[in-house]
């Protein structure tokens, strides 16, 4: 008879086969799942007598083509790896500098904003999940951020294009690796195993808010994400810290904008990692149980002001007018 | 809803919080999985329903 830990064992889930030939890395890290696969935002739809979360089901015609877009994306993550591979001149196959400097060049002329590169760590794959890579690559798009600020509907459809435009350079970044030799799988909405923060983190994009998302220094939290992983040996970037743990622990902006009040002062740790928990329960009322998406704890931290002054100034002008906590729209 | 921590507390002492969760059921079945790893090994798991606020000489 099986015990629990054979099940365990048995129900994990392997990624990114196609090529193996590394050790296997076992994931760490829970994945909290998304939409009615959710089991707090299920019994919060349930308890208003629905089947679906109203913002779900309150699409666009553009936004589903969005999504589309990504779960098409996502029948392509893996593929085929190429035996005979032909590295451009000066690049060899086993010189990680000149492979990373190919690889972010590569993604930045698919459209990436920011690149970074880091090693894989159990803690950036998803609990259940067996990923056979060494290292993953970071890529970011940003928001427009005088697009995001015009209300909920603007927010989600800039958000689901974003969403759409990195998953689109995520498989063709992998498909490129793939070409060079090595495995990889992309990760991005239409299919991930790769938790976003950590990568972040040590990819040396910038720091944890306690809004709950990753601040950079040059789009504040206002972008999205996809991933690669990969057997190819590649140069890591570095964590590194321009003080946002150390404001956050002061500044409570984001806290008073929350209409649902999800967000915490008190933090907890991770790796040595403040994390300031939203509280799900509180935010879900705005974020997913209205036909609107909400972006406000992203939106007024104070970390936009950097690359969006005078649009950040003007905004938070007409958010003290409305009050705090006040929806955009 | 009562709210549920899982803090990790390491052999040499150290404590990670993992998550937060919803249900005593959701923080038992991460708490059951990440036991099965042969990387935990030595690591053991609190359930609790209070902020696992990091101790002084922790911040």
């Amino acid at each position: 008879m099986p015990t629990r830990r054979d099940e365990a064992r048995t129900s994990r889930r392997r990624a990114g086969d196609n090529g193996f030939r590394g050790t296997i890395m076992q994931g760490t890290t829970p994945r909290r799942l998304q939409g009615m696969a959710d089991p707090l935002l299920a019994s919060m739809v349930r308890a208003m007598g629905l089947g679906e979360s109203p913002q779900f089901a309150a699409r666009s015609p553009q936004v589903m083509a969005y999504v589309n877009r990504w779960l098409e994306n996502g029948k392509h993550r893996d593929g085929a790896v190429n035996p005979s591979p032909v590295f451009p001149d000066g690049v060899a196959a086993d010189d990680p500098v000149a492979l990373a400097r190919l690889i972010k060049a590569t993604a930045t002329e698919l459209g990436a904003d920011l690149v970074g590169i880091c090693r894989l760590r159990p803690a950036m794959i998803d609990l259940g999940v067996d990923l056979p890579h060494d290292f993953v690559v970071a890529t970011v798009v940003h928001e427009a951020y005088d697009v995001v600020i015009e209300g909920y509907a603007a927010v989600e459809e800039e958000a689901m294009r974003v969403y759409a435009e990195v998953s689109d350079i995520a498989t063709r970044l992998a498909a490129f690796v793939r070409h060079l030799g090595y495995p990889a799988l992309a990760h991005h909405n239409g299919g991930s195993c790769v938790q976003a923060i950590p990568v972040f983190h040590h990819a040396g994009f910038g720091e944890l808010g306690k809004h709950g998302s990753l601040i950079t220094e040059q789009y504040a939290a206002g972008f999205r994400p996809s991933f690669v992983t990969t057997t190819m040996p590649l140069a890591e970037d570095q964590p590194r810290s321009f003080g946002v743990q150390e404001f956050c622990l002061h500044c409570t902006i984001c806290m008073k904008n929350c209409p649902g009040d999800a967000i915490p002062n008190e933090y907890v740790l991770t790796d040595g990692v403040k994390r300031w928990l939203t509280d799900l329960e509180k935010c879900y009322p705005y974020s997913r149980l209205r036909k609107e998406y909400c972006h406000l704890c992203v939106d007024v931290c104070p970390f936009n002001a950097r690359p969006y002054a005078e649009t950040y100034k003007a905004f938070m002008k007409q958010q003290r007018q409305l009050g705090y906590g006040t929806p955009k729209s | 809803m009562t709210q549920f921590y899982v803090t990790e507390v390491r052999p040499h002492g150290e404590r990670s919080t993992v998550g937060l969760f919803y249900t005593r059921e959701e923080a038992a079945a991460i708490v059951r999985q990440l036991e099965s790893l042969p990387g935990k090994h030595g690591c053991r798991y609190v359930i609790s329903t209070t902020l696992p606020t990091p101790a002084e000489g922790e911040r």
